[in-house]
């Protein structure tokens, strides 16, 4: 389900009560996308992780629909990102020892027992739809390309309506990053989610609905 | 509830207490692990991790090796022990050490003893409730294998009736214990003492060599390695009476004749029955003599050897716990290895109890296949030293696999995987967006 976001007020700060982060106000609708602009420090990641539900001393609203992710706790938010968001990182983040479809059906380890099957041929599903063999032992021989394509397919297994990325291009070459921009803008566009992407990238931040320039912690 | 307990059968009283012992880490487990399915991410961790790993599982097996190996070696000693003086009911000797005679009569072992005169001998011999009054003769040897004078009836004691050739005819021929690197027809010129101090050349010139006959199935004794003769030969080598009146110069074993009886150190006593040894004892210990039961001498001896023990096992408690406490706080370094695969999952929305089921999950793995290595090396290490011990004492020592070594590592992987907790648990308290960042 796609829900729209709405911040209001938020403020994160450093575990010393530095504030880190200021936004009084974000709007995005329903399987929009946005992308976050700005210079190293700027806030991107911080915004990122606290639209997420990951970061810590958060104040004001994050909601995504009826929910307030700033209200729950640690439990819930993980439970609400385990149902409806997807996460993609610069570095990927995956097992090295693993193989594509073990990495991008990792939540199957841990989800109820009925809903173990599902992930695993969604993800097996997304894999081939990105162009992946779900086969191979371990994805240690992979190229950055490639993993992060697995790490893509990992985020959309579960079908979330959210998609939260953090510089996905920047480890790729061009080719790749060109690729990886197409697939998500894509997947926000017909696949009806909405689409948060921190990016230094061009290419990816032109195909996005909106941009949001941050700069040392607060918008321009 | 109590006698309920007593009432048990060993083995079930073992048991029990195995299953009581593992009972929390698996429930732990169990909490921990259910409806998850860690294994997967436990095994990449581990494979990435491998070196760490081994280290890890090393340094827990040779802790539980060391453990293992002290107490199963002390226990197979202490049965060995036990075993070798299984046969000696009940020893007279000349009043002095009951350790001393013992160590003499039971385990062979040199030591000069002033004798019993024909007199004593034949006091013991002609009471009617003794079965058996064997006198010996110790102190020479042939080839490193002590050479002991006795009678006919203390070897088909010592060894059952289980000769294989057969025992001595005459004065010339010896019975070999099992562990004699002899042969049956094997000729024998005893020395003048043992070890290093015999003297191959003192009884050249006393005509004959003896000839082995046969040979003693094993008792599992230092008798195993020893060389039977008859008394009477000994004490003819030595220049000395026959122990039988000239005219029966010929004579082999009792009844000896006690005006022609050179002594023994000690006299080896069976009974007819078994309650007439507490009698045995009463009657035969006075102003120039002792009895005693070896056994009774050697319960002692454990009753010191058993502070020992305690001792022993609560280091090698302490050993474990010190060892928990390590491990405990290397897997707390661990998991800081691994911590950006740890917040990643949290991230993508895993459950803490999950999280938690991994690190878990590894450090039990660890544990365990260290705590089951150890087991194999403590048992070996045993082993190797049993096998050492029985070559020095002759003495048949084995370190066989106990339940009081079950029952350490049970408590160990099962007190350290409940304890395991703490650290997985910390991981949760650590920042996930720090975690991510590497």
């Amino acid at each position: 389900m796609t829900r729209p976001l709405h911040v209001t007020d938020l403020m994160v700060q450093s575990p010393r009560g530095a504030p880190l982060l200021v936004l009084p106000h974000l709007r995005l609708g329903a399987g929009q996308s946005l992308g976050i602009r700005g210079p190293s420090g700027a806030g991107k990641t911080t915004l990122l992780h606290a639209l997420a539900g990951l970061a810590d001393h958060v104040s004001g609203q994050v909601r995504w629909g009826e929910t307030d992710l700033v209200a729950l706790g640690t439990a819930q938010r993980a439970a609400f990102r385990a149902r409806h968001i997807g996460l993609i990182f610069q570095d990927f983040l995956l097992f090295d020892e693993l193989g594509p479809l073990a990495n991008a059906a990792v939540a199957a380890l841990y989800a109820p027992r009925n809903r173990r099957a599902d992930l695993r041929s969604a993800a097996e599903q997304r894999l081939r739809g990105l162009g992946i063999n779900p086969a191979p032992r371990t994805v240690a021989s992979f190229s950055g390309g490639e993993r992060q394509r697995v790490a893509v397919a990992r985020a959309l297994a579960h079908d979330p309506g959210i998609l939260l990325a953090d510089e996905p291009t920047a480890s790729l070459d061009r080719e790749a990053a060109d690729r990886l921009a197409q697939d998500l803008a894509t997947l926000s566009r017909e696949g009806g989610k909405t689409l948060i992407v921190v990016s230094h990238d061009a290419v990816l931040l032109d195909r996005m609905d909106h941009v949001l320039n941050l700069q040392d912690g607060g918008p321009i | 509830m109590t006698d309920l307990w007593h009432s048990l059968p060993a083995t079930a009283q073992d048991l029990i207490l195995l299953v009581l012992l593992i009972l929390p880490g698996v429930l732990t487990g169990a909490a921990v692990l259910h409806r998850y399915h860690p294994w997967p991410l436990v095994r990449a961790l581990i494979w990435r991790f491998r070196a760490v790993s081994a280290v890890f599982s090393l340094l827990i097996a040779v802790s539980v090796a060391m453990g293992i190996g002290l107490t199963a070696q002390e226990r197979g000693l202490r049965r060995a022990t036990a075993q070798a003086a299984d046969k000696f009911d009940l020893i007279v000797a000349a009043p002095g050490s009951e350790m001393a005679v013992l160590m003499a009569t039971v385990f062979l072992q040199p030591t000069d003893l002033p004798l019993l005169d024909g007199a004593a001998y034949a006091a013991i011999a002609s009471d009617n409730r003794v079965d058996l009054a064997a006198p010996i003769a110790v102190g020479d040897s042939f080839g490193g294998a002590p050479i002991v004078g006795t009678t006919a009836d203390l070897v088909h004691h010592l060894s059952d009736g289980r000769i294989t050739g057969q025992i001595w005819r005459s004065a010339d021929q010896a019975v070999i214990g099992a562990d004699v690197p002899l042969q049956i027809g094997s000729k024998i010129h005893p020395a003048h003492g043992a070890g290093e101090a015999a003297d191959p050349d003192a009884h050249s010139g006393h005509g004959a060599p003896l000839i082995v006959s046969g040979r003693m199935a094993p008792t599992g004794t230092p008798w195993d390695r020893a060389i039977l003769v008859p008394i009477e030969t000994v004490w003819g080598i030595h220049g000395l009476a026959s122990g039988h009146a000239p005219r029966l110069a010929d004579q082999l074993g009792p009844p000896f004749d006690a005006a022609y009886f050179p002594g023994t150190p000690a006299v080896i006593v069976r009974t007819r029955d078994l309650w007439a040894n507490y009698a045995l004892r009463s009657a035969f210990t006075n102003a120039d003599q002792m009895a005693f039961f070896p056994g009774a001498v050697l319960a002692r001896l454990f009753a010191v050897m058993g502070d020992v023990r305690q001792a022993m096992s609560l280091m090698a408690l302490l050993t474990q716990a010190l060892v928990a406490a390590s491990v405990l706080s290397a897997l707390v370094i661990l998991t800081r290895l691994f911590r950006r695969q740890l917040a990643l999952l949290r991230a993508i929305g895993a459950p803490g109890r999950f999280v938690m089921s991994v690190v878990w999950s590894f450090a039990a793995t660890l544990t365990a296949t260290g705590a089951g290595l150890g087991l194999v090396l403590g048992y070996g290490a045993a082993g190797l030293l049993s096998a050492l011990v029985s070559e020095r004492t002759g003495m048949a020592v084995s370190a066989a696999p106990g339940w009081a070594e079950i029952h350490l590592v049970a408590g160990f992987v099962s007190v350290t995987s409940v304890l395991a907790l703490g650290p997985a648990l910390a991981v949760l308290r650590q920042s996930l967006v720090a975690g991510l960042r590497g």
